[in-house]
Protein backbone atom coordinates (compact mmCIF):
# COMPACT_ATOMS: atom_id res chain seq x y z
CA UNK A 1 0.00 0.00 0.00
CA UNK A 2 1.57 3.26 -1.30
CA UNK A 3 1.67 6.09 1.12
CA UNK A 4 -0.59 8.59 0.02
CA UNK A 5 0.87 11.79 -1.21
CA UNK A 6 0.30 15.08 0.44
CA UNK A 7 -2.17 16.13 -2.04
CA UNK A 8 -4.11 13.04 -1.81
CA UNK A 9 -4.27 13.39 1.95
CA UNK A 10 -6.03 16.84 1.30
CA UNK A 11 -8.30 15.43 -0.64
CA UNK A 12 -9.11 12.78 1.32
CA UNK A 13 -9.34 15.46 4.38
CA UNK A 14 -11.65 17.06 2.68
CA UNK A 15 -14.03 14.50 1.36
CA UNK A 16 -14.28 13.10 4.89
CA UNK A 17 -15.30 17.04 6.83
CA UNK A 18 -17.48 17.78 3.95
CA UNK A 19 -20.45 18.25 6.28
CA UNK A 20 -22.22 21.41 4.74
CA UNK A 21 -25.24 21.95 6.32
CA UNK A 22 -28.10 20.38 4.37
CA UNK A 23 -31.32 22.77 4.91
CA UNK A 24 -34.19 21.31 3.51
CA UNK A 25 -35.95 24.49 2.02
CA UNK A 26 -38.51 22.63 -0.19
CA UNK A 27 -41.36 23.67 1.79
CA UNK A 28 -40.43 27.49 1.98
CA UNK A 29 -39.70 27.89 -1.00
CA UNK A 30 -43.07 26.40 -2.24
CA UNK A 31 -44.79 28.43 0.51
CA UNK A 32 -42.88 31.73 -0.55
CA UNK A 33 -43.53 30.69 -4.71
CA UNK A 34 -47.60 30.85 -3.62
CA UNK A 35 -47.33 33.49 -1.60
CA UNK A 36 -46.00 35.32 -4.90
CA UNK A 37 -48.61 34.27 -7.11
CA UNK A 38 -51.26 34.63 -5.24
CA UNK A 39 -49.96 38.47 -4.32
CA UNK A 40 -48.54 39.34 -8.02
CA UNK A 41 -52.79 38.54 -9.27
CA UNK A 42 -54.05 40.57 -6.59
CA UNK A 43 -52.07 43.38 -6.88
CA UNK A 44 -53.63 44.33 -10.01
CA UNK A 45 -52.79 47.70 -11.58
CA UNK A 46 -52.11 51.00 -10.32
CA UNK A 47 -54.18 51.75 -7.15
CA UNK A 48 -55.48 55.31 -7.82
CA UNK A 49 -56.38 55.65 -4.23
CA UNK A 50 -54.98 54.92 -1.60
CA UNK A 51 -56.93 54.73 1.72
CA UNK A 52 -55.36 56.78 4.76
CA UNK A 53 -55.74 54.70 7.62
CA UNK A 54 -57.68 57.38 9.59
CA UNK A 55 -60.67 57.10 7.59
CA UNK A 56 -63.60 54.98 7.83
CA UNK A 57 -65.24 54.91 4.18
CA UNK A 58 -68.58 53.57 4.18
CA UNK A 59 -69.56 49.74 2.78
CA UNK A 60 -71.18 49.80 -0.90
CA UNK A 61 -72.12 47.55 -3.53
CA UNK A 62 -70.53 50.16 -6.20
CA UNK A 63 -67.80 48.53 -8.80
CA UNK A 64 -66.82 51.69 -10.47
CA UNK A 65 -62.98 51.73 -10.71
CA UNK A 66 -62.08 54.96 -8.83
CA UNK A 67 -60.91 57.88 -11.36
CA UNK A 68 -57.85 60.03 -10.94
CA UNK A 69 -59.11 63.27 -10.09
CA UNK A 70 -58.25 65.38 -7.21
CA UNK A 71 -59.26 63.82 -3.82
CA UNK A 72 -61.01 65.43 -0.75
CA UNK A 73 -60.59 63.76 2.38
CA UNK A 74 -62.53 64.36 5.33
CA UNK A 75 -61.50 62.74 8.58
CA UNK A 76 -61.06 63.47 12.15
CA UNK A 77 -60.79 67.38 12.32
CA UNK A 78 -59.41 67.88 9.09
CA UNK A 79 -60.19 68.71 5.35
CA UNK A 80 -57.76 67.73 2.92
CA UNK A 81 -57.57 68.64 -0.61
CA UNK A 82 -54.74 67.17 -3.02
CA UNK A 83 -52.98 65.47 0.10
CA UNK A 84 -52.92 69.57 1.72
CA UNK A 85 -54.84 70.46 5.17
CA UNK A 86 -57.39 73.35 3.75
CA UNK A 87 -59.35 73.50 6.59
CA UNK A 88 -60.35 72.62 9.75
CA UNK A 89 -64.12 70.69 10.07
CA UNK A 90 -64.81 72.63 13.47
CA UNK A 91 -64.05 75.68 11.67
CA UNK A 92 -66.31 74.32 8.66
CA UNK A 93 -69.52 73.42 11.11
CA UNK A 94 -69.58 76.39 13.09
CA UNK A 95 -69.66 78.99 9.38
CA UNK A 96 -72.98 79.56 9.01
CA UNK A 97 -72.42 80.04 5.47
CA UNK A 98 -71.99 76.81 3.26
CA UNK A 99 -68.85 77.71 1.88
CA UNK A 100 -65.99 76.75 3.27
CA UNK A 101 -62.90 79.50 2.73
CA UNK A 102 -59.85 77.83 2.88
CA UNK A 103 -61.23 74.86 0.86
CA UNK A 104 -62.97 77.06 -1.97
CA UNK A 105 -59.57 78.87 -2.36
CA UNK A 106 -57.18 75.70 -2.70
CA UNK A 107 -60.03 74.08 -5.08
CA UNK A 108 -59.76 77.37 -7.09
CA UNK A 109 -55.83 76.75 -7.41
CA UNK A 110 -56.47 73.32 -8.76
CA UNK A 111 -58.92 74.22 -11.05
CA UNK A 112 -56.54 76.60 -12.38
CA UNK A 113 -53.75 74.22 -13.47
CA UNK A 114 -53.08 73.70 -17.18
CA UNK A 115 -55.07 70.56 -18.66
CA UNK A 116 -52.87 69.15 -21.71
CA UNK A 117 -55.01 66.76 -22.83
CA UNK A 118 -57.54 68.11 -25.50
CA UNK A 119 -59.94 65.37 -24.57
CA UNK A 120 -59.39 66.22 -20.69
CA UNK A 121 -60.25 69.67 -21.79
CA UNK A 122 -63.69 68.70 -23.46
CA UNK A 123 -64.49 66.90 -20.82
CA UNK A 124 -63.93 69.46 -17.90
CA UNK A 125 -65.75 72.32 -20.26
CA UNK A 126 -69.05 69.48 -20.67
CA UNK A 127 -68.83 68.14 -16.93
CA UNK A 128 -66.86 70.77 -14.69
CA UNK A 129 -63.79 69.51 -12.85
CA UNK A 130 -63.92 65.90 -11.08
CA UNK A 131 -63.41 65.89 -7.73
CA UNK A 132 -63.68 62.37 -5.00
CA UNK A 133 -64.30 62.51 -2.25
CA UNK A 134 -63.45 60.25 0.46
CA UNK A 135 -64.97 61.31 4.26
CA UNK A 136 -65.21 59.50 7.09
CA UNK A 137 -68.24 57.52 7.51
CA UNK A 138 -69.57 59.48 10.48
CA UNK A 139 -69.52 62.82 9.28
CA UNK A 140 -72.77 64.36 9.23
CA UNK A 141 -74.94 65.26 5.85
CA UNK A 142 -74.48 69.13 6.83
CA UNK A 143 -70.56 69.19 6.65
CA UNK A 144 -70.65 66.46 3.76
CA UNK A 145 -73.10 69.21 2.18
CA UNK A 146 -70.85 72.25 2.77
CA UNK A 147 -67.85 70.69 0.72
CA UNK A 148 -70.19 69.93 -1.83
CA UNK A 149 -71.76 73.23 -2.17
CA UNK A 150 -68.26 74.42 -2.01
CA UNK A 151 -66.63 72.14 -4.63
CA UNK A 152 -69.79 72.85 -7.33
CA UNK A 153 -68.95 77.19 -6.61
CA UNK A 154 -65.48 76.48 -7.26
CA UNK A 155 -66.14 74.56 -10.79
CA UNK A 156 -65.78 71.16 -9.50
CA UNK A 157 -69.28 69.32 -10.36
CA UNK A 158 -68.33 65.75 -11.50
CA UNK A 159 -68.51 64.11 -8.11
CA UNK A 160 -67.70 60.97 -6.55
CA UNK A 161 -67.73 59.38 -3.29
CA UNK A 162 -65.73 56.97 -2.22
CA UNK A 163 -66.43 53.84 -0.40
CA UNK A 164 -65.37 50.40 0.12
CA UNK A 165 -66.29 47.87 -2.28
CA UNK A 166 -68.43 45.01 -0.39
CA UNK A 167 -66.85 41.85 -1.62
CA UNK A 168 -69.79 39.52 -0.20
CA UNK A 169 -72.99 40.97 -1.07
CA UNK B 1 -2.09 0.08 -6.46
CA UNK B 2 -5.85 0.66 -5.20
CA UNK B 3 -8.06 1.53 -7.86
CA UNK B 4 -8.82 5.36 -7.93
CA UNK B 5 -12.60 5.80 -7.64
CA UNK B 6 -14.64 9.10 -8.72
CA UNK B 7 -16.24 10.11 -5.38
CA UNK B 8 -19.48 10.95 -6.20
CA UNK B 9 -20.83 14.12 -4.99
CA UNK B 10 -24.40 14.59 -4.23
CA UNK B 11 -26.21 16.78 -6.13
CA UNK B 12 -27.36 20.21 -5.00
CA UNK B 13 -29.27 22.74 -6.35
CA UNK B 14 -28.05 26.11 -5.77
CA UNK B 15 -31.03 27.92 -4.76
CA UNK B 16 -29.40 31.02 -2.69
CA UNK B 17 -29.82 33.68 -5.13
CA UNK B 18 -33.95 32.30 -5.62
CA UNK B 19 -34.21 32.86 -2.03
CA UNK B 20 -32.76 36.05 -1.26
CA UNK B 21 -35.32 37.11 -4.29
CA UNK B 22 -38.36 35.90 -2.98
CA UNK B 23 -37.54 36.80 0.40
CA UNK B 24 -37.10 40.63 -0.95
CA UNK B 25 -40.42 40.03 -3.07
CA UNK B 26 -42.67 38.80 -0.86
CA UNK B 27 -42.55 41.26 2.19
CA UNK B 28 -42.43 43.90 -0.83
CA UNK B 29 -45.96 42.63 -2.22
CA UNK B 30 -47.16 42.25 1.09
CA UNK B 31 -47.01 45.68 2.23
CA UNK B 32 -48.35 46.93 -1.16
CA UNK B 33 -50.83 44.53 -1.23
CA UNK B 34 -54.72 45.84 -0.99
CA UNK B 35 -56.92 43.57 0.67
CA UNK B 36 -59.81 46.79 0.75
CA UNK B 37 -60.59 47.64 -2.80
CA UNK B 38 -61.89 50.70 -3.19
CA UNK B 39 -64.58 51.58 -5.49
CA UNK B 40 -66.14 55.59 -6.06
CA UNK B 41 -69.84 56.10 -6.74
CA UNK B 42 -70.92 59.21 -8.81
CA UNK B 43 -73.42 62.05 -8.03
CA UNK B 44 -74.79 64.47 -10.23
CA UNK B 45 -74.36 68.03 -8.48
CA UNK B 46 -77.40 70.17 -9.78
CA UNK B 47 -76.27 72.87 -12.13
CA UNK B 48 -76.04 76.20 -10.97
CA UNK B 49 -78.34 77.82 -13.03
CA UNK B 50 -80.85 75.09 -13.78
CA UNK B 51 -82.99 75.77 -16.28
CA UNK B 52 -87.17 75.72 -15.57
CA UNK B 53 -88.45 72.45 -15.61
CA UNK B 54 -91.41 71.50 -17.77
CA UNK B 55 -93.51 69.39 -15.23
CA UNK B 56 -94.46 66.64 -17.46
CA UNK B 57 -97.34 64.41 -16.90
CA UNK B 58 -96.84 60.69 -15.91
CA UNK B 59 -93.38 61.69 -15.17
CA UNK B 60 -92.09 60.27 -11.86
CA UNK B 61 -89.53 62.50 -10.42
CA UNK B 62 -88.17 59.95 -7.49
CA UNK B 63 -87.05 61.25 -4.38
CA UNK B 64 -86.09 59.58 -0.76
CA UNK B 65 -86.27 61.47 1.90
CA UNK B 66 -84.13 60.01 4.81
CA UNK B 67 -85.63 61.13 8.23
CA UNK B 68 -84.42 59.89 11.74
CA UNK B 69 -87.52 57.35 12.23
CA UNK B 70 -87.91 56.25 8.45
CA UNK B 71 -87.61 56.66 4.91
CA UNK B 72 -90.06 58.28 3.21
CA UNK B 73 -90.32 57.44 -0.42
CA UNK B 74 -92.20 59.56 -2.73
CA UNK B 75 -92.77 61.46 -5.98
CA UNK B 76 -91.96 65.35 -6.05
CA UNK B 77 -95.46 65.46 -7.74
CA UNK B 78 -97.76 62.90 -6.88
CA UNK B 79 -96.52 62.84 -3.55
CA UNK B 80 -95.85 60.15 -0.78
CA UNK B 81 -95.31 56.23 -2.56
CA UNK B 82 -94.27 54.43 0.80
CA UNK B 83 -92.94 55.26 4.26
CA UNK B 84 -90.32 52.51 5.40
CA UNK B 85 -90.00 52.65 9.28
CA UNK B 86 -86.75 52.44 10.78
CA UNK B 87 -86.08 49.04 12.56
CA UNK B 88 -83.63 48.53 15.38
CA UNK B 89 -80.09 50.85 14.79
CA UNK B 90 -80.27 51.02 11.29
CA UNK B 91 -82.41 52.18 7.83
CA UNK B 92 -84.49 49.26 6.58
CA UNK B 93 -82.44 49.46 3.24
CA UNK B 94 -83.84 45.76 2.02
CA UNK B 95 -87.32 46.80 2.66
CA UNK B 96 -86.39 50.03 0.34
CA UNK B 97 -84.10 48.12 -2.26
CA UNK B 98 -88.15 46.16 -2.51
CA UNK B 99 -90.04 49.19 -3.43
CA UNK B 100 -87.27 50.62 -6.07
CA UNK B 101 -87.43 47.47 -7.90
CA UNK B 102 -91.28 47.44 -8.53
CA UNK B 103 -90.81 51.68 -9.05
CA UNK B 104 -88.47 50.22 -11.70
CA UNK B 105 -90.56 47.82 -13.16
CA UNK B 106 -93.41 50.47 -13.65
CA UNK B 107 -90.99 53.28 -14.63
CA UNK B 108 -87.92 51.17 -16.65
CA UNK B 109 -86.45 53.88 -18.40
CA UNK B 110 -86.52 56.21 -15.59
CA UNK B 111 -82.85 56.50 -14.48
CA UNK B 112 -82.86 59.57 -11.47
CA UNK B 113 -83.73 59.77 -8.25
CA UNK B 114 -82.66 62.25 -5.72
CA UNK B 115 -81.79 62.03 -2.50
CA UNK B 116 -82.76 64.33 0.70
CA UNK B 117 -81.05 64.16 4.05
CA UNK B 118 -81.25 65.89 7.10
CA UNK B 119 -78.41 67.85 8.53
CA UNK B 120 -77.82 65.31 11.16
CA UNK B 121 -77.80 62.41 8.70
CA UNK B 122 -74.37 60.38 8.96
CA UNK B 123 -72.82 59.75 5.63
CA UNK B 124 -73.18 56.01 6.18
CA UNK B 125 -76.54 55.96 6.14
CA UNK B 126 -76.51 58.20 3.00
CA UNK B 127 -74.17 55.97 1.02
CA UNK B 128 -76.37 52.83 2.03
CA UNK B 129 -79.57 54.26 0.70
CA UNK B 130 -77.34 55.54 -2.20
CA UNK B 131 -76.07 52.20 -2.86
CA UNK B 132 -79.83 50.81 -2.29
CA UNK B 133 -81.06 53.57 -5.48
CA UNK B 134 -78.56 52.79 -7.24
CA UNK B 135 -79.00 49.10 -8.20
CA UNK B 136 -79.26 45.52 -6.73
CA UNK B 137 -76.83 43.02 -6.42
CA UNK B 138 -78.06 39.27 -6.30
CA UNK B 139 -75.75 36.42 -6.38
CA UNK B 140 -76.31 33.50 -8.53
CA UNK B 141 -74.52 30.61 -7.87
CA UNK B 142 -70.96 32.05 -7.56
CA UNK B 143 -71.24 35.41 -9.09
CA UNK B 144 -72.81 38.50 -8.38
CA UNK B 145 -75.34 39.53 -10.90
CA UNK B 146 -75.58 43.52 -10.93
CA UNK B 147 -79.26 45.17 -11.95
CA UNK B 148 -79.87 48.99 -12.62
CA UNK B 149 -81.90 50.53 -10.57
CA UNK B 150 -81.66 54.56 -10.51
CA UNK B 151 -78.31 55.21 -11.08
CA UNK B 152 -77.84 59.34 -11.75
CA UNK B 153 -78.69 60.28 -8.36
CA UNK B 154 -78.58 63.94 -7.02
CA UNK B 155 -78.83 64.74 -3.51
CA UNK B 156 -80.40 67.88 -1.59
CA UNK B 157 -81.69 68.83 1.97
CA UNK B 158 -84.71 67.36 3.00
CA UNK B 159 -87.87 69.51 3.41
CA UNK B 160 -88.56 70.47 7.11
CA UNK B 161 -91.24 68.04 9.16
CA UNK B 162 -94.41 69.91 9.96
CA UNK B 163 -95.47 67.55 12.32
CA UNK B 164 -96.05 68.68 16.21
CA UNK B 165 -93.80 65.45 17.56
CA UNK B 166 -90.97 66.34 15.05
CA UNK B 167 -91.03 70.24 15.28
CA UNK B 168 -90.72 69.23 19.28
CA UNK B 169 -87.53 67.21 18.30
CA UNK B 170 -85.81 69.83 16.18
CA UNK B 171 -86.48 72.53 19.12
CA UNK B 172 -84.50 69.97 21.54
CA UNK B 173 -81.75 69.68 18.78
CA UNK B 174 -81.16 72.75 17.78
CA UNK B 175 -79.42 74.65 21.12
CA UNK B 176 -77.05 76.21 19.21
CA UNK B 177 -79.43 78.41 17.39
CA UNK B 178 -80.92 79.49 20.75
CA UNK B 179 -77.84 80.02 22.07
CA UNK B 180 -77.01 82.43 18.57
CA UNK B 181 -80.36 84.12 19.15
CA UNK B 182 -79.47 84.52 22.52
CA UNK B 183 -75.61 86.20 21.29
CA UNK B 184 -78.07 88.49 18.67
CA UNK B 185 -80.05 89.47 21.56
CA UNK B 186 -76.69 90.41 24.09
CA UNK B 187 -75.17 92.41 21.27
CA UNK B 188 -77.67 94.41 20.20
CA UNK B 189 -78.20 96.16 24.21
CA UNK B 190 -74.27 96.94 23.52
CA UNK B 191 -74.88 98.89 20.77
CA UNK B 192 -77.19 100.91 22.16
CA UNK B 193 -75.03 102.06 24.61
CA UNK B 194 -72.02 103.24 22.57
Amino acid sequence: MAVPTPLEKRAQRKARNNTAMDMNLVALIDVFTILIFFLLSSASGVETLVSPKAVHLPLANSNQPPKDTVVLVVAGDEILAAGRRVALVSEAMAGSDDLIPGLKAELDLLAARPVVRAENRNKIESDGHAVTIMADKDIPYQLLRKVMATCAKAGFSDVSFAVRQRLDA
Amino acid sequence: MRPRRLRKEVPHLEITAFINLIVVLVPFLLSTAVFTRLAVMDLQLPAQQSAVEQIKVDNLQLEVVIRKDALEVGDRIGGLIQRIERSGTEHDVKALQQLMVMVKGKFPDKREATLLAEPDTSYDQLVQVMDAVRGTVTAQGPKLVRAELFPNISVGDAPLLKDVKDVKDVKGGNDGKAGKTLKAAAATPAKGNS
